[in-house]
């Protein structure tokens, strides 16, 4: 049997993993009893994901090695097929090549650490066997998005991540603001996701196809030089002036909705409402990428609209750039992280908008590392301080966690960008390379683009350093000036302790993984960049040079960048009131930065509240106002009006009517007689 | 022989009594007689241009002759159909003078709109 | 086993009129023998529908299971029964929610013996509306499903039901006096045409693909409205729904998945199988008109949905955007799109259809269906929660579900006729209809949070048992079809694939596609591709019909 078949187990064995969670889970628990019954289920959620990983690398190893052939599509089955002047097949087919083999490490490598964390942090809740059957199930799902050769497989993943955010946003379902968080992300989402399904209809309506590669066929320039010659050579669509302008655009809409960009990025942060895995595991290192991925793995479409490329930058670098200002005034740790996430993803898009595709892919992956690590991380602390999540109640707790705080502070150096661990080497790739986008975007807007990502480089730093100094740092305990608790709440008397072995152990790894993964695939024989050939190296743009010394130039400022951050964040933050403790007003623009610039309010007032207020008025003024009053029940009461007038003609008196007939004869017969006579 | 205006002229008196019977009178009773004097007048009519002007003889397809005797026939319906009509009509005031103890037709107006 | 042999379409249609008769000389008392009576009569009728998938040739357009009776010559009334790949899985959607209905329908306990006697005549009804091809026996039936109806409406209710009972009736046949006198115009029409009295669809049909059946345009636009009216208020199409909220919240929970299950369907049936062969040019006219309409009503349906306080109200008002899709889809005539509007119908009856049922669930323990009195239920009903979650995904049209394969279908299918211009389409109005996905999502997620998350804050939900047995079976029974729907859509769409190119072929390429229905060896190409040359198509009777 060829090896690449196993790529169906690799979702496969998940898939399995939740039915089983999802049938057998609370019987298990019934009849094993709480601990050992979790103890089994942990078991077997974590156990299909790592499975996979193992897949994954047998995948690797049995890859061509021919880098024109390195892209092997495997079909399941034929799932939808309709025969039609332009016919559409949609096979189940899953594509191997570097790219999907390196999303599908992390989602099944990381995602199996944040596995195995979960079943630590959950150990408590009750619903321990719905937790891991939504977790498995978006493994499921995720895998299939990654693996998918054809877009509408990828929107099946797309949206089921989605499905498996909201179930998992809203876990914890008692809680009404969960459920409303949770509602915010699916329908957010769904924005996104009716602008990628035009895209997808567009590029069916270009190519006649939903599939990236056919199959059995070689990666090499003429497939994209076929593609870009259907593209720009209009085909025949009278009603679209300029498809190499739309497609990117549409697609880019789905992206901006999972990856939480520009003007969709509102519903990331509502999503710290799930338990803290899941924002590690779907929020922060495999979900919220899917964008850049699906970006990367259609790079083709993108690079052959310039106006499409300029968008693609400008809203990665605004959104890096304004979610990093909203970090600062945040003081819940998992808003912090998700806002940080938000404007790390917003360097991803950066990336793919300059053209350097793989220098964000590569971001994607250093920053799974690092953002999965300070999640858990956070996590810790949380259940650690009695689920309380604001840093103005913690402090000093280096002390208390020590294992959580050596692995978070490398997470913290590695996303301020210090060398040589793994953040440094993917933003600094960003930034050179946004820096020599001239050739795309004009040197003018190359520069600026360079700035704002520079500026956004010492914002991450400081903001970091900010939340690392309000948790660990600083030496006052602050939850020891909190008033007596009522319930489990976080109190004076609280001693926080070290989380056990089953999360310690995945925060170690993914801290190692922090330290050295960048360099590891960066430097040398810049492993990543010719790994992920042809997926994404192969290109039909031919981007400038830099001169070495330009390039020494970059990489000095960036680390600059990070370190003024780092050391402006130390010295000011020790002197930040608000920071201090509860109770002391947020002032300046960091007032307005905790309530995101106002943006959010202002979207809830127009879509929520206004948008309820429309539907009101549109069903009571116009369904049951003119269609329904004045219309149908119009109609009757005409009728029934008219009756009213003839009704005094109906007297009841037989007299009456014989009467009436009588009159009527005399008048008929005297008109005959009068005809008679005038004849 | 009483010529043909003879019986209509009476045929027209029965009918016109009839209808101011049935305009004026309040008792149902009276009201049915008026009917039936209608109705016969109506037969009278019949039976009148019956007699004068009786229909011509005709042959059916098998080349015999027939004789029409529409008008008669006609009496006999209405005769028929009056007789019904009595019985419903009587039972029907027999049914409210069970009710009602009294039989009005200024009374009855319960079909009124 | 070989039905095509057999009159199975008249075994299916009096089947349930026979246990009707049976169960009129039941006695009122012996409710378990009512009630299983009933029962079976649907459950044999669904074990006689389920040959007809594997019998039915998917090669073949043309009618088939066909029986053809004279019976009233002189006026050319014929009792003609058929079905063809798009009206297949409507009769076996009819017997399948039948016997859920039926089944649900322990929880009547009231005058249980006349109320199974109309579930029954309102099955046989049904599904002889869907096997009809003679215009008078159409209409018969079309009415005579009617009567039912309006009372399990009017009689099993609830409190506001007389006025709905009476509205649903009127609409409805202020529908059907128009579709009555448009069938009188067709038969006159026909009779100038051939000399032949007829009131036969399929001779018909023939000479309308000919072009010849009404040469008058205006006559043609005049009987195309009268048919489409009844049609569209049945549907029901934007400015014609309102009796249909009324209808859904008064009726009982059977008669409510009856009603959204497979009454709507019979408008959108009428559309494909009267409005567009019968008047290909009108039909084509009339496109942009009708996707505007759908349009408005999948985001019309979806706003008001959005605002509604009452569970069933809102699955009504979702009604109304779903069967948008099924007639966009319709009229897209693209085979993608009207294949996708062919299985929006079969998954608007699963997934509306299991909604309605969910919400009677919880009204037979509660009473009530105001989302101010539910909340948290999700903590007191769990598999409840999970089987309304998936239902509800379905509706939303989540991927790998089958709603999702019937709104992706039609809005691709649109798209590609938007695209390129055809038929006075636009893309506006495909970017507008996507739009409802997303209103989708607001209403329906809307509805599950406020009945299931959040605290028990109504003590009377502190009660609530999860769901019996019976229920989670008939529940069971509809998820097996939204995932295999979802997952495998092959099942169904290869049955309908060659009636659906015949379809939009009869409608496109009208006259130079001329359908000869009663000769089997006509084909039409699996692809729908036409082979022409110089405006000739190789198809096996095309020289046949020329020298008429």
């Amino acid at each position: 049997m060829d090896p690449l078949q196993l790529v169906w187990l690799v979702p496969g064995l998940p898939l399995i993993g939740f039915l089983f969670q999802a049938f057998f889970g609370k019987a298990i628990v019934a009849k094993l009893g709480d601990a050992a019954g979790k103890k089994v289920l942990g078991f077997a959620a974590v156990l299909p994901v790592f499975a996979g990983f193992a897949i994954t690398l047998i995948l690797w190893a049995n890859l061509p090695t021919n880098t024109e052939t390195r892209a092997v599509v495997a079909t399941l089955f034929d799932w939808l097929s309709i025969n039609d002047i332009h016919p559409l097949k949609v096979p189940f087919e899953f594509l191997i090549d570097p790219l999907s083999i390196v999303m599908c490490m992390i989602v099944t490598g990381v995602g199996g650490l944040i596995h195995l964390y979960a079943t630590g942090y959950m150990a408590d809740d009750k619903d321990y066997p719905r937790f891991f059957t939504y977790f498995n199930l978006f493994i499921v799902f995720m895998l299939t998005l990654v693996l998918a050769n054809n877009l509408v497989l990828m929107f099946v993943g797309w949206e089921g991540v989605g499905l498996c955010s909201y179930l998992l946003i809203g876990f914890w379902y008692k809680n009404v603001a969960n459920a409303k968080a949770a509602n915010k992300a699916f329908i957010v989402n769904r924005i996104g996701d009716w602008g990628f399904m035009l895209g997808i209809f567009l590029v069916f309506a270009v190519f006649n196809s939903v599939s990236f590669y056919p199959s059995g066929h070689n990666l090499d320039r003429s497939i994209l030089m076929e593609a870009a010659d259907r593209l720009t050579n209009n085909p025949g669509l009278p009603m679209v002036a300029n498809p190499a302008l739309w497609i990117p655009l549409l697609l880019f809409v789905g992206a901006m909705g999972k990856s939480a960009q520009g003007p969709l990025y509102l519903w990331l942060p509502d999503a710290m409402a799930g338990p803290t895995p899941v924002s590690a595991l779907i929020h922060a290192a495999t979900m919220v990428t899917a964008g850049v991925f699906m970006v990367c793995r259609l790079h083709i479409f993108f690079e052959l609209s310039q106006i499409a490329m300029l968008v693609v930058a400008c809203v990665g670098a605004f959104t890096a750039f304004f979610a990093a200002t909203i970090a600062f005034g945040q003081f819940d740790i998992k808003r912090v992280l998700a806002y940080s996430t938000v404007s790390q993803l917003g360097y991803m898009f950066l990336a793919c908008g300059v053209g350097a595709f793989g220098s964000g892919m590569f971001h994607v992956v250093t920053h799974s590392f690092f953002k999965a690590l300070l999640f858990l991380g956070s996590g810790a602390v949380i259940l650690a301080m009695s689920h309380e999540q604001d840093m103005r109640k913690y402090g000093n707790l280096s002390k208390y966690l020590p294992i959580t705080y050596r692995t978070m502070f490398w997470g913290w150096l590695a996303i301020a960008g210090i060398p040589p661990l793994a953040g440094f080497w993917s933003k600094d790739e960003i930034l050179s390379h946004t820096y020599a986008s001239g050739f795309l975007h004009g040197q003018g807007m190359a520069v600026f683009l360079y700035s704002v990502g520079l500026i956004t480089a010492v914002m991450t730093a400081g903001y970091m350093t900010r939340m690392m100094k309000m948790t660990f740092l600083q030496t006052d305990e602050r939850w020891r000036k909190l008033p007596e608790p009522h319930h489990h709440e976080l109190g004076p008397q609280h001693e926080p302790h070290e989380v056990g072995r089953a999360m310690t152990t995945p925060l170690i790894i993914l801290a190692l993984l922090s330290i050295v993964g960048g360099a590891a695939l960066a430097i040398g024989p810049h492993l990543f960049e010719t790994f992920t050939h042809p997926s994404i190296g192969l290109s039909l743009m031919k981007p400038t040079e830099l001169p070495g010394g330009t390039e020494a130039l970059l990489i000095g400022l960036s680390i600059a960048g990070a370190v003024i951050g780092l050391v402006l964040a130390l010295r000011n933050y020790k002197t930040q009131p608000a920071d201090q403790g509860l109770g002391v007003p947020v002032r300046g623009w960091r007032a307005l930065a905790e309530k995101q610039w106002g943006y959010d309010g202002a979207m809830y007032r127009t879509f929520v509240t206004g948008g309820g207020n429309f539907a009101t008025l549109v069903w009571r003024w116009i369904d049951a106002g003119i269609i329904d009053k004045v219309l149908v029940n119009g109609i009757a009461k005409l009728i029934e009006t008219v009756g009213v007038l003839l009704r005094p003609f109906q007297s009841g008196f037989v007299r009456g009517y014989a009467f009436t007939m009588l009159i009527g004869v005399v008048a008929i017969i005297g008109w005959v007689f009068l005809k008679a006579v005038v004849r | 022989m009483v010529p043909l205006s003879g019986y209509l002229t009476l045929s027209a008196i029965l009918f016109t009594i009839g209808v101011i019977g049935v305009i004026i009178k309040r008792n149902p009773i009276v009201v049915f007689m008026c009917i039936e004097l209608m109705l016969n007048a109506v037969n009278l009519t019949f039976l009148a241009f019956a007699r004068y002007h009786p229909a011509p003889l005709a042959h059916d397809l098998a080349g015999r002759t027939e004789v029409y005797l529409a008008g008669q026939m006609y009496v006999v319906f209405v005769m028929a159909v009056a007789a019904a009509e009595v019985a419903v009509g009587l039972g029907i005031i027999m049914a409210i003078f069970r009710l009602r103890k009294k039989v009005d037709v200024d009374d009855m107006n319960i079909l009124r709109g | 086993m070989d039905i095509t042999q057999m009159p199975i379409l008249t075994i299916l249609i009096f089947l349930p009129v026979a246990f009707a008769v049976i169960l009129a000389v039941v006695p009122k008392s012996m409710l378990p023998a009512i009630r299983g009576l009933a029962l079976a009569a649907c459950i044999l009728d669904f074990i006689a529908c389920i040959p007809l998938y594997f019998q039915f040739d998917a090669t073949r357009f043309q009618f088939q299971f066909v029986e053809h009776h004279a019976w009233m010559q002189n006026l050319g009334i014929s009792y003609h029964l058929g079905i063809d790949g798009l009206s297949l899985f409507l009769v076996q959607l009819t017997c399948f929610l039948g016997i859920l209905s039926v089944w649900f329908s322990y929880y009547v306990k009231d005058r249980v013996k006349e109320y199974m006697i109309f579930m029954l005549l309102l099955q046989a009804g049904m599904i002889g509306v869907f096997c009809a091809l003679d215009l008078v026996l159409f209409y018969i039936f079309w009415e005579a499903m009617l009567i039912p109806m309006y009372f399990l409406i009017g009689i099993w209710g609830g409190d506001n039901r007389r006025y709905a009972a009476i509205k649903f009736f009127l609409y409805t046949f202020a529908g059907s006096i128009f579709m009555l006198l448009a069938v009188i115009g067709l038969y006159v029409s026909y009779q100038q045409v051939t000399g032949q009295a007829s009131f036969d669809l399929v001779s018909m049909q023939k000479l309308a693909a000919n072009g010849e059946l009404i040469r008058d345009t205006g006559l043609q636009f005049w009987l195309f409205l009268a048919f489409a009216v009844a049609f569209a208020i049945k549907v029901p199409m934007f400015p014609f729904h309102t009796w249909l909220p009324d209808a859904h919240v008064e009726a009982p929970t059977a008669g409510s998945v009856i009603l959204a299950g497979v009454l709507l369907k019979m408008g959108t049936y009428g559309f494909f199988r009267f409005c567009m062969p019968l008047f290909p040019d009108m039909a084509m006219r009339f496109v942009p008109i009708i996707i505007v309409m759908s349009v408005i009503a999948i985001i019309y349906g979806a706003i008001v949905a959005a605002v509604q306080t009452d569970v069933k109200k809102l699955v009504a008002y979702s009604s109304v955007s779903h069967l948008g899709f099924c007639t966009l889809g319709l009229f897209s005539l693209n085979a993608i799109g009207m294949t996708g509007a062919m299985l929006q119908q079969i998954n608007h009856g699963l997934s509306t259809g299991a909604l309605f049922l969910l919400v009677g669930m919880i009204y037979e323990r509660r009473h009530t269906r105001m989302f101010s009195d539910f909340g948290g239920l999700k903590a007191k009903m769990p598999v409840y929660a999970a089987m309304f979650l998936i239902v509800m995904l379905s509706s939303v049209g989540l991927p790998s579900l089958n709603g999702f394969i019937g709104e992706f279908y039609v809005l691709l299918g649109t798209y590609q006729t938007a695209v390129r211009g055809l038929y006075g389409t636009s893309l506006w109005m495909i970017v507008v209809a996507a739009g409802g996905v997303v209103l989708a999502a607001v209403y329906l997620l809307w509805m599950f949070q406020k009945m299931f998350y959040g605290p028990v804050t109504n003590p009377k939900n502190e009660e609530l048992k999860d769901i019996k047995m019976f229920e989670k079976v008939i529940l069971a029974a509809i998820i097996v079809f939204i995932f295999w729907i979802g997952l495998y859509p092959g099942t169904f769409t290869d049955k309908m694939m060659v009636s659906v190119h015949a379809l939009r072929l009869q409608v496109t390429e009208s006259p130079h596609f001329r359908p000869v229905w009663d000769d089997p060896s006509q084909v039409v190409q699996p692809n729908g591709d036409m082979e022409m040359g110089g405006g000739e198509i190789k198809t096996a009777q095309s020289q046949p019909v020329d020298r008429e």
